[in-house]
């Protein structure tokens, strides 16, 4: 096995969002009033679609605000559910219902009202799904349940589809486990019972992949368009032609109130890019929104085990094309497609993802979560062209 | 500044004159008066014909703290205004080319790279001289005239917005159309360009800052691979454009040439590669920057769009579909019986 399976398995189950990182989860890429700067939407083909009445839970974290601020372009009806504790400010005209799904009677307040859609986000505990499933019981035309790709138990085969072969589904007693070895696990039960609650005829499974673009406090994508900005030699991992896949917030968001609009049912792995795009194409692509003096060198995943470089911690966005990680980035995503899921130019990820960075706190940008080191990466550097000879 | 621009209304002229503007200068054109005259209206005006025997006459007795020599590659050109502007401009900057340097199979050449033979002046080969001959006479020219005011510009491929040549365009307009795209030999292979607004912009700073001397002026700031021009592109789109990357004696056994064909790439060891990795330290330490190439993408095909749709159709360089499907169905037959 050419990577320790348990650092990987460690370092995979954070897929699927901030909350699968135990992240205070907020969004600074929107302002208090929900506005956000525009930002180019590809096409959908769609004609300005019916009004439903949406019932989000959460929608103050990193992937809600971006179906919220869509939904309502869109003319749809929202309601936020959640502690009301997160990103108070957002979206002040937008009704919130209020209740901790942590405690006893925690969705009360979903037992009034009917919802054509319910889009369900933070929710890695089945016992959130069951609260959710019982108080909202026959009042639910559709819930969309956001899971993971890090459902999946074997990333060893390029082209999986949503066919792949599942983790074992949690036990009880790890529900309300935060270890990320309890992510994946616990989504697989947390899917068994959204299908369980509203029936296999109103459930949508949707499973992303990396999630990137202005708001992301994991810093995973954000380290690249950083690291990218800031020039002078950087550390590539692997070779230019090592498959990579991420989805922007945008286009994530704004599909799955479109699975809402067009009554899309089903379990669907969802990321991208549309075409099979690799870590070169990523990194040029990036460069392409800076003005850098950047410029990459290309560091074989052998070498950078032996330099104990963890890829997707250190290495974003990137696991070996080989071994148990050979498929990780090559997830079947085609359903999708199908069913509408687009995407941004990643030149437009990469502008955006840079500028809301570069807003941040000075503090918070010192603390990049992910990424290698400076040092380190000057120091693998180093090792590599004396071993290289150049 | 007090600017007199020769030319100023074709390809690299509008952005220099617009961008003076914009910086408050006073801008004089001269040229025939035929390429869209009005223009700039804020610019005054002067006529003349720089092939016609007192052509230069419009600026006799005026004085000018620069001229920017924009269209020239006929030295008589340069030896007529600098008889009618010698002593009246503080600072003559021309715009001359990579190609006066010799020997273009060489890489990385600076400044002090041999150039080429200078054209002669008069006499029976005068006219036909090759181009980058003609260019080195007209850089001496200025130099002979101006000396320390003389400032000499060397561009290689000058891209963007206003671009007839289609030489970078192509690329852009081939990978928005997607699917499988014919992409010349390796990642690496260097590719160097530079977005007109970059080059002209730092003109008139080269001007502002009274700088004399010979300069290289391409991009990026950085050495380049063909691979980063195209991943760069890419990311300006979110379609299925896939990249097949072809070795180069696959392409020359095809008869493919770089250049015309494949634009903004080179054979190794071929006449271009000179085009594609010139040294820029000298211009990067007098104030030449860079746009986004996403920036230099977007606004070249935004020009490129609203063109009449048959000049969209017919671009002046690259590989038409038909051939570069049958190159690529060539390449994969190759790899199907060799593998």
């Amino acid at each position: 096995m050419s990577l320790d399976r348990r650092a990987f398995l460690k370092t995979s189950a954070v897929l699927g969002g901030a909350a699968g990182l135990g992240l205070p989860v907020m969004a600074r890429a929107f302002t208090a009033d929900g506005v956000r700067p525009p930002a180019s939407r590809p096409e959908t083909g769609a004609a300005q679609p019916k009004p439903l009445r949406i019932l989000i839970l959460g929608g103050t974290g990193f992937i809600g605000p971006y179906q919220v601020q869509y939904a309502l372009d869109r003319k749809h009806q929202v309601t936020l559910f959640n502690r009301g504790q997160t990103n108070k400010a957002l979206f002040p005209n937008v009704p919130r219902l209020i209740g901790d799904r942590n405690t006893a009677g925690g969705h009360d307040a979903l037992k009034r009202g009917t919802w054509d859609v319910v889009i369900d986000n933070p929710t890695r505990n089945p016992a959130w799904v069951r609260g959710a499933g019982e108080a909202l019981k026959g009042r639910v035309g559709q819930y969309v349940f956001v899971s993971t790709i890090s459902v999946f138990s074997d990333y060893s085969k390029p082209g999986m589809d949503e066919q792949g072969p599942l983790h074992t589904p949690g036990a009880p007693a790890v529900w309300a486990s935060n270890d990320g070895a309890n992510y994946g696990p616990n989504k697989v039960q947390c899917e068994i019972d959204a299908t369980a609650q509203f029936g296999e005829d109103k459930v949508t499974i949707v499973r992303p992949g990396l999630i990137v673009g202005p708001g992301d406090l994991s810093d995973r994508f954000s380290y690249w368009p950083v690291r990218i900005d800031k020039g002078g030699e950087i550390l590539a991992p692997g070779t230019p032609s090592d498959p990579v896949q991420y989805v922007d917030v945008h286009d994530l968001s704004e599909w799955i109130v479109r699975c809402g609009e067009n009554h899309t049912l089903g379990t669907f792995n969802a990321t991208g890019p549309k075409a099979p795009t690799n870590i070169a194409e990523m990194l040029y692509g990036i460069k392409a929104v800076t003005t850098s003096d950047a410029r990459f060198t290309f560091v074989p995943a052998e070498f950078l085990r032996e330099q104990q470089v963890r890829a997707w911690s250190e290495m974003p966005v990137w696991q070996p094309a080989m071994g148990p990680t050979l498929g990780f980035m090559q997830v079947n995503c085609q359903k999708a497609y199908a069913a509408g899921l687009t995407f941004r130019p990643l030149a437009d990820t990469a502008k955006a993802t840079l500028d809301w960075y570069k807003s941040r706190p000075a503090a918070e940008q010192e603390k990049a979560r992910a990424g290698i080191a400076p040092e380190k990466e000057q120091a693998v550097l180093a090792a590599w062209h004396a071993k290289a000879g150049r | 500044m007090k600017i007199l621009v020769l030319g100023g209304t074709g390809y690299i002229g509008p952005h220099l004159v617009s961008h003076a503007i914009a910086r408050g200068h006073s801008v004089t054109l001269f040229n025939r008066g035929r390429t869209r005259p009005g223009l700039f209206p804020e610019a005054e005006q002067l006529l003349g014909d720089r092939n016609a025997p007192d052509g230069h006459a419009a600026l006799a007795g005026r004085s000018w703290d620069v001229v920017f020599d924009l269209p020239t590659t006929n030295p008589q050109w340069v030896v007529n205004a600098a008889a009618v502007l010698k002593g009246n401009v503080a600072q003559y900057v021309y715009v001359s080319s990579t190609a006066a340097y010799k020997d273009f199979t060489r890489s990385f050449p600076d400044e002090t790279h041999p150039t080429q033979d200078p054209a002669p002046l008069d006499g029976p080969d005068a006219a036909s001289a090759p181009y980058g001959n003609k260019k080195v006479r007209c850089e001496q020219l200025v130099q002979a005239a101006f000396g320390s005011g003389a400032t000499i510009v060397r561009p290689g491929l000058i891209v963007g917005p206003g671009d007839l040549t289609d030489r970078f365009t192509y690329w852009p307009v081939r990978i928005e159309k997607g699917g499988e795209i014919l992409a010349p030999g390796q990642l690496d292979d260097p590719a160097q360009w530079i977005d007109v607004r970059d080059l002209t912009e730092w003109m008139v700073r080269l001007a502002e800052q009274r700088t004399g001397g010979v300069f290289n002026a391409v991009g990026p700031r950085t050495v380049c691979g063909i691979g980063e021009l195209l991943y760069g592109i890419k990311a300006c789109y979110a379609n299925d454009a896939q990249f097949t990357w072809v070795p180069q004696a696959f392409l020359a056994a095809q008869k493919v040439r770089s250049w015309a064909e494949m634009p903004v790439w080179s054979y190794t060891g071929a006449s271009t590669v000179a085009f594609c990795t010139s040294v820029i330290e000298k211009a990067l330490a007098a104030g030449l920057t860079f746009r986004p190439l996403a920036t230099t993408v977007r606004d070249a095909m935004t020009w490129y769009h609203a063109r009449p749709a048959a000049e969209q159709e017919r671009l002046r360089a690259g590989m038409s579909a038909e051939r570069e499907r049958e190159v690529l169905a060539a390449w994969h037959a190759q790899r199907r019986g060799g593998s």
